[in-house]
């Protein structure tokens, strides 16, 4: 079974990082040429060096001039414009950076594989501060989510708070699941499964809560743990 | 430099806290006004209050859809909770900028006066009952000058 899955490269991984990237990038760029001028003109150039590292002719200019106009943006914005999501894009993009700038194979190996150690530890930590808090092993957070943050994208949504037992099934999916993660790396079939549970729950986030930019830019960091599994465990 | 470092080491050594806590929540509401010094909408004042972008009723599959590759009004309204959230934990000139900016920007300047203030309510949980508190009230805007 693990011998008749095909090898990925750590070439072929960094290549499809970069594509998945530039492309979230471009779906996050996008979406601020509404704004005014100033913030427009930053998204722009963005858009040029997306479509450059789209290209593979230049990845490394073309990641250091995202790393570089990333720390532009943020202070624009004071911060990240979306929170976790715009911080995993800063984490791939500097991770893909230093793989192409780093001095030998060795450090560049060790670029990507911090990559998919914190694409790791993204669910694994997620699970642990949920779990050890008492509202969350009662559902009771999961239904103040629903009822009254600022996340449920309509009012009909917010229903899901009045139904219980569906919400503590949910909570404690979603908790055993991140918790759980970091096991399916020890065969290749158990981490596509995993991957494609975790692709859903950022489909299930982008739905019900309007994280678009989290579900494609987490899926620009799945080449490196295929990458790192192979590389670590096999 | 040391301000670069401290925007960027969140993203480089992440804390993955995602949703550990859910506490009170800030909506932005906004208030148009005839004149500047308009009293119904100052610190005590409680008429003519809206909620800036209130979520719609339902969302059609399609647009749940669409809203996966495009939604930039969304993402302005989670970025303006964060701001929000900010100018509560320590006021600056930016997140009260930002927010001004973005509800003077999304507003008809036709359907209503050429003032307005926005303030930010908390809505938390107590017992079983939600409950709302307003928390931050604006100085008053010009929409002309903005």
């Amino acid at each position: 079974m693990i011998a008749s899955l095909p090898v990925l490269s750590f070439d072929t991984a960094q290549r499809v990082t970069e594509i998945l990237l530039a492309l979230a990038f471009l779906q996050q760029s996008l979406e601020h040429l509404r704004a005014a001028a100033k913030e427009r003109n930053l998204f722009v150039l963005r858009i040029a060096l997306c479509i450059l590292l789209l290209t593979g002719m230049a990845s490394l200019w073309a990641t250091a001039g995202l790393a570089l106009l990333s720390l532009v943006i943020l202070h624009r914005f004071q911060g990240p414009y979306n929170g976790g999501s715009d911080r995993m894009g800063l984490l791939i993009l500097f991770c893909l950076c230093l793989s192409h700038a780093a001095p030998n194979q060795t450090w560049r190996e060790v670029a990507l594989g911090y990559l998919a150690l914190q694409l790791t530890l993204s669910y694994l930590i997620s699970g642990w501060v949920k779990i050890v808090n008492p509202d969350w092993r009662s559902g009771r957070a999961l239904r103040d989510v629903f009822a009254f943050s600022a996340y449920p994208v309509c009012e009909d949504f917010r229903s899901i708070a009045r139904h219980p037992r569906l919400v503590f099934a949910g909570s404690w999916t979603v908790m055993l699941f991140e918790l759980v993660f970091p096991v399916t790396l020890l065969h290749p079939a158990a981490l596509i499964a995993g991957l494609s549970i975790a692709a859903l729950f950022h489909l299930a986030n982008a739905i019900l809560f309007g994280l678009n930019r989290f579900f494609w830019v987490w899926l620009a960091a799945y080449p490196s743990i295929f990458w790192f599994q192979q590389r670590v465990f096999f | 430099m040391l301000k670069s470092l401290a925007l960027i080491a969140p993203a480089l050594i992440p804390s993955w806290r995602f949703f550990d806590r859910i506490t009170a929540s800030p909506r932005i509401e906004f208030a148009r006004m005839a004149q500047e010094d308009d009293p119904a909408t100052g610190a005590t004042g409680a008429t003519g209050w809206r909620e800036f972008r209130p979520r719609p009723q339902s969302l059609s599959p399609a647009a749940l859809l669409r809203r996966l590759f495009w939604n930039p009004a969304w993402n302005e309204t989670l970025f303006l909770t964060s701001c929000a959230e900010r100018l509560l934990e320590k006021p600056t000139a930016h997140s009260i900028d930002e927010i001004s900016a973005r509800i003077a920007g999304g507003l008809d300047p036709r359907a209503g006066g050429p003032f307005f203030r926005f303030r930010l309510v908390l809505v938390s949980r107590e017992g079983e009952a939600l409950q709302k508190e307003v928390v931050y009230v604006s100085s008053p805007y010009s929409m002309t000058e903005r």
